[in-house]
């Protein structure tokens, strides 16, 4: 994999989350733990809420616009409608959050 | 591990007793008399109602009670006490929650050389305050101990009070401090022993066995925690403290060999552990770690056994 | 015989020497140099022999009978000077020892933070006897105090031992919660309420400055300015490997020895053991692999086979009476599970991580009956997937143990305040039960609780249910939200009487089902926590919506609005010329709104900070259009201008708006003060409004104008400004101590019943009580979060984190 550093760990506030601009879109990259993090697309598929704004809690987030429930590891929802949202490879490595280049790639030639 | 190793020892208890309820009276059902064979057949012909005479009072005011000098008392067994040299003795009462399971009593004669504590604390205000005690010839000891209160998580009676389980300390007068540690130390006090004695009502008491060398309360003692918490399911104890003149330290620091573990009924602990009962024995019995006599108390916590301490001598 | 020189007489080197005698007496002619006048002891047991419950001579490994019966030279109180490994030779300050094989054991050293003082007489570490010898001997003054600095294993151990000692301790921790390494916060949680039941001082986040005292340590100074007089300082931030000696050796060393599987160092016939190893970038402090490292070296100087394996580790806390257990790895990574019990009533904690159907982390406080049992699935990478459901209770599961949801309620003592409003504890209403009410109408007849306002209802229910059991039914009761048995109520009321002061104790206390919480009840209590607390609890931005994060409104296309306070109105040209700058800078489209102010609409997130630093210079402040909280106060222009006027409506909806302004409410509150019965400013549709008449101030209360359409009622007639202030204010407190999440004042008043509120705000102490209390949750919530976020580095943060968007797609 090919990854990319986009900040400290502690520039996501620990149960928040932060956006990153990309050229297929954004995603946001969640802080669930004190290391924990994970990276989806930022847009709600019901009607297109900032996941980025939603409360997180435990590995799932809440869609500030219709309180649709993701969890952040498989990307699906939880609850009667199925929505589902991509996921993206993410990891932290002495404090610093990365990125997969490719799987971000991958997706704009898709 | 069944020969008795020493000669005899003067030992800082001469009587232990234990008393259980049996419809509305106080029987007894077994006791350690040593020699003092007259006062066990005084002993054995009576028995107490609630309220009446030492076990009868520590059942009826839900507390330990201490007694010193029995002349003009309410003690039911004057004579017989007197007769054989006894002065003071303390109650204890051991409650499931609102049941009464036992009431242990000890009882001690006065003599100059005969040094140890026997105390009983309770809280007041936040501290612990020592209700009353019995010392012996430690005076001074006695006298500081009066004067001296301990809030929550200090010294032995602050530590048990706050960590809700016995304690045992060690080197009660050497060079690291016991806060009454410089008195202990002229008394020649080297271990002690620290139970919360649950009651049904919110009151906090604490007892405490404080042994010395020259006249042990015990040489051996033993603290097994037997809370689900700990050890599971099964009704089981591990030994989690112990000290022995003769084996040395009971503990195991877990990165070695687990902790020694009973069920019920396997051995003495196991016999508390099923029946929920006091175990007194004596006359060097079998299972005794090689020592004359013993005792093994249970402690409980939240309508369950959580803990057993035990001495011998 | 070959000659072997051990350096350092520790635990894993006295391991070491054993496994070495056990397999081959004959093997080796041993020669043992220690620093320390003795031989080994276990160090991991110091603390009980700082407290009291151990004595040093239980905790000796190794006495000299020991050594001279092995045949070991023991040269203790001496220090290496230097190795000659071309030579092979040890020389020691009393000589040259020659070697055939050496054996680096030369432990760690405690961790010193460099602040200003740090080597003062009386700051100690906590490594060996002499440290422990120095603070009991500091104990032993009357009334000693300690700080400990460090709140992981070591310095708790240290601090509970000082405190049985007698001393008077508190623990500084720089972290959000102890033991972080080997903690989650909730263990971290229950651990810091444990340590203060035993009378110690805990203090999270706190960072120390200096360390001041003349000629001998008397005080330690935070960088928040807190002052702590003490006698004797215990550092126990951490450990360094002592490296010094290989170092200078010419022994390949990174952050410690560099060691292979097999133990040996890149020196050949030089090997090492203990804290003093790096093996695969990896340190060690904890004894297990202590031990693993001493058999495997054993093997190798004895010429056999064998490969040192990291392997999973757990932790204990050496502390009387607390229970915890902590294994594997419970933070970190994705693609995980968590299985959380609590217990309220007997304070337990346990929490399961499962990832790809094996268990990978385990934390457990109160009950650690099967930690081991835990540690064997982690360790064996045990397959789980069968016994997930029940995996939690344990390996002697028997279909019993799930949580009563009863347990928090059980949990209280008896003199917690059940019904607030009558003043009657859980066991003034056992009692009632005992002596025959076993129903609700019988406890509110007997003992009035949940006569009042009712909001304890639930509550009194549950302890009627707890006493009575099976003879009670529990009427259903529409709880919080999944996580948790309670209704809002019900949560309010404990959170007060149990004086529960962060999230995590309402998680543990209450017996919440989730590691914390979800979408619904986070909010809520959030707000009950900061209501009730505010000087204690801190605000959290993430347990917020979107909006109240964020202080603006978020619109359908995810841009927001942005709205400045105008004062009951009030503007001025400067004030509009402000706000038509920045309208036209950020591209706003331009509203004029209900409440009497401009709303811009359509602004960029990131574009929020800098348009309010611009309205902040005009001399704007947040209208909170988008809080639970104070909204606006509707005016009319008042007599001033107004031919029938009666009083300066006007000024005192501005006095109103200054007064409660940037408070958070349960909902959002508005206002409304008419000049005179016209009622211009539509006050009697509002959560409060003021009617100006001839005589004085008609306040009413609880009107609303959405969804439901409702009149106020009247609260009270006053004859001045203040008597409103007051009133008001208090109204607004009583329904921010007392009202249900989101429930707007309306609501909240037909629960409780108007007459209740009068009642209670009709007490002149009560009333006054409650503004006083309404000022002191101002001190600290009175600010402009506007002017907060503007600062360049709250501002950076409604930037994107990264923009990628000029990356090369490759």
């Amino acid at each position: 994999m090919n990854w990319i550093d986009i900040g400290h760990i502690d520039d996501v506030p620990l149960r928040g989350a932060r956006q990153v601009k990309t050229k297929v879109g954004c995603l946001a990259v969640f802080r669930t733990g004190e290391t924990e993090v994970f990276a989806v697309s930022n847009l709600c598929p019901h009607k297109g809420g900032p996941l980025s704004e939603g409360i997180v809690h435990e590995q799932k987030v809440t869609c500030p616009l219709h309180n649709t429930i993701f969890d952040l590891n498989s990307g699906e929802s939880l609850g009667v409608d199925e929505y589902r949202i991509d996921t993206y490879p993410v990891r932290v490595e002495d404090g610093r959050i990365l990125l997969d280049r490719d799987a971000i790639a991958q997706r704009s030639a898709a | 591990m069944d020969t008795v190793i020493d000669a005899r020892v003067k030992t800082f208890i001469q009587v232990t007793e234990l008393w259980i309820p049996d419809g509305d009276r106080l029987v007894l059902a077994n006791g350690n008399y040593g020699d003092l064979a007259a006062f066990e057949t005084a002993t054995r012909a009576i028995s107490f109602g609630k309220g009446e005479g030492l076990p009868g009072k520590a059942w009826a005011e839900q507390r330990p009670v201490v007694l010193k000098g029995f002349d003009g008392s309410y003690f039911k067994r004057i004579e017989a006490a007197a007769e054989a040299g006894l002065t003071s003795a303390v109650a204890l009462p051991v409650f499931d929650e609102d049941d009464l399971k036992a009431v242990l009593v000890v009882l001690c004669s006065d003599s100059d050389e005969r040094i140890g504590a026997i105390e009983v604390w309770s809280e007041l205000d936040g501290l612990m305050m020592l209700d009353d005690g019995y010392y012996g010839a430690a005076k001074h000891f006695e006298w500081v101990s009066q004067h001296t209160h301990f809030p929550r998580g200090q010294g032995l009676p602050g530590g048990v009070w706050s960590a809700r389980t016995p304690m045992l300390f060690r080197e009660l007068g050497s060079g690291y401090r016991f806060i009454r540690a410089d008195s202990a130390g002229k008394a020649g006090l080297t271990t002690g022993l620290g139970v919360p004695v649950p009651v049904p009502h919110d009151r906090q008491f604490v007892l405490t066995l404080l042994s010395a060398r020259g006249t042990p309360i015990a040489r051996r003692f033993e603290i097994w925690d037997a809370r689900p918490e700990k050890v599971g399911k099964e009704t089981a104890a591990i030994l989690v403290d112990g000290i022995c003149e003769r084996d040395g330290p009971l503990w195991t620091d877990d990165n070695d060999a687990p902790p020694r573990r009973v069920t019920a009924n396997q051995g003495n602990i196991g016999k508390v552990l099923a029946t929920g009962l006091p175990v007194i024995l004596s006359g060097a019995p079998a299972l005794t770690e090689g020592y004359s006599a013993m005792v093994a108390l249970p402690v409980y916590q939240g309508g369950a056994l959580a803990h057993v301490v035990a001495w011998y001598i | 015989m070959q000659k072997l020189v051990v350096i350092g007489a520790g635990m894993a080197s006295g391991r070491l020497l054993e496994q070495i005698i056990a397999a081959n007496p004959a093997a080796y002619d041993i020669t043992l140099f220690n620093a320390e006048p003795r031989g080994n002891y276990n160090r991991i047991m110091l603390s009980p022999v700082l407290s009291g419950e151990k004595s040093y001579g239980e905790i000796v490994t190794h006495d000299d009978a020991w050594y001279a019966e092995n045949r070991i030279t023991c040269r203790f109180g001496e220090k290496v000077v230097s190795v000659d490994t071309d030579r092979k030779v040890v020389i020691g300050e009393k000589g040259e020892v020659p070697y055939d094989k050496l054996v680096f054991g030369t432990g760690s050293s405690a961790f010193i933070i460099p602040c200003p003082g740090h080597d003062l007489p009386g700051v100690v570490a906590f490594r060996d006897l002499e440290d422990t010898t120095a603070m009991t001997e500091a104990a032993g003054k009357p009334g000693a105090r300690a700080v400990v600095i460090g709140g992981g294993l070591l310095g708790l151990e240290a601090a509970a031992a000082l405190r049985l000692r007698g001393m008077e301790v508190t623990v500084l921790h720089i972290s959000t919660h102890l033991m972080e390494r080997q903690l989650d916060p909730a263990a971290g949680y229950l651990l810091k309420k444990d340590l203060e039941k035993r009378g110690i001082t805990v203090m999270l986040e706190a960072s120390t400055k200096e360390i001041v005292g003349n000629g001998r340590v008397e005080q330690v100074n935070l960088a928040d300015g807190t002052e702590l007089p003490c006698d004797i300082v215990c550092m126990a931030v951490g450990i360094r490997p002592s490296v010094k000696l290989a170092q200078d050796s010419g022994i390949a060393c990174g952050r410690a020895i560099k060691v292979d599987a097999q133990m040996r160092t890149q020196t050949p016939d030089v090997y090492a053991v203990g804290e003093c190893v790096e093996y695969n970038g990896a340190l060690f402090g904890l004894v297990a692999p202590l031990y693993d490292q001493a058999k495997v070296l054993a093997k190798t100087l004895l010429d056999e086979e064998e490969t040192f394996v990291m392997r999973e580790l757990s932790t204990k806390l050496k502390v009387t009476g607390c229970d915890l257990f902590s294994s594997g790895d419970f933070a970190e990574g994705e693609g995980r599970e968590d299985i959380v019990f609590r217990d309220p009533a007997r304070g337990i904690y346990k929490r399961l991580v499962i990832e790809n159907d094996r268990l990978i982390g385990a934390v457990m406080y109160g009950d650690t009956a099967d930690g081991n049992w835990f540690f064997g699935l982690i360790k064996d990478a045990t397959d789980i997937s069968d016994i997930r459901e029940t995996l939690i209770f344990g390996p002697s599961f028997q279909g019993g143990a799930q949580v009563d949801p009863l347990s928090a309620v059980a949990a209280l003592p008896p003199e917690a305040e059940i019904c607030g409003c009558n003043g009657v504890c859980k066991g003034n209403i056992i009692k009632a039960i005992e002596a025959g009410a076993t129903d609700l109408g019988a406890i509110k007849a007997t003992t009035k609780a949940s006569a009042s306002c009712g909001t304890c209802t639930g509550l009194v229910e549950q302890v009627l249910s707890v006493t009575l059991g099976d003879d009670f039914v529990l009427p259903a009761a529409q709880p919080v939200c999944g996580c948790c048995d309670l209704t809002h109520e019900d949560v309010r009321r404990l959170i007060k009487v149990q004086e529960l002061k962060s999230q995590e104790a309402v998680w543990q206390e209450l017996g919440w089902k989730t590691r914390n919480g979800c979408h619904v009840c986070r909010p809520a209590v959030n707000y009950y926590l900061l209501a009730d607390w505010p000087l204690d609890y801190t605000d959290d931005p993430q347990s917020r919506f979107v909006n109240e994060r964020n202080h603006a409104n978020i619109q359908k296309d995810g841009t927001y609005s942005v709205m400045p306070r105008m004062w009951g109105g009030m503007t001025t040209p400067q004030e509009l010329i402000a706000i038509a700058q920045a309208a036209e800078k950020y591209g706003a489209t331009v509203k004029v709104t209900g409440g009497m102010r401009i709303d811009l609409l359509g602004i960029q997130k990131e574009d929020l900070p800098a348009i309010w630093y611009d309205l902040n210079q005009a001399g704007m402040v947040s209208g909170h259009a988008y809080t639970k909280g104070l909204r606006t106060v509707k005016t009319c222009v008042g007599k001033d201008w107004c031919r029938f006027g009666t009083q300066d409506s006007t000024g005192l909806g501005i006095k109103l708006e200054k007064k409660l302004w940037a408070s958070w409410t349960p909902h959002k509150v508005k206002l409304g003060v008419s000049g005179c019965p016209r009622n211009c400013a539509e006050a009697t549709c509002k959560d409060i409004g003021v009617i100006c008449v001839d005589s004085g101030y008609q306040v009413s209360v609880a009107g609303a104008a959405g969804m439901d359409v409702r009149e106020t009622e009247r609260l009270v007639d006053v004859a001045t400004e203040d008597e409103v202030i007051e009133w008001t204010t208090a109204f607004v407190q009583l329904y921010r101590e007392n009202a249900k999440y989101l429930d707007r004042a309306y609501k909240w008043v037909a629960k409780v019943g108007l007459d209740w509120v009068k009642e209670t705000l009709a007490d002149d102490a009560t009333r006054r009580a409650l503004v006083e209390r309404f000022d002191i949750s101002q001190s600290v919530y009175q600010v402009d979060p506007w002017a907060e976020r503007a600062q360049p580095a709250e501002a950076v943060k409604f930037h994107p984190l990264a923009d990628l968007t000029k990356e090369a797609a490759e």
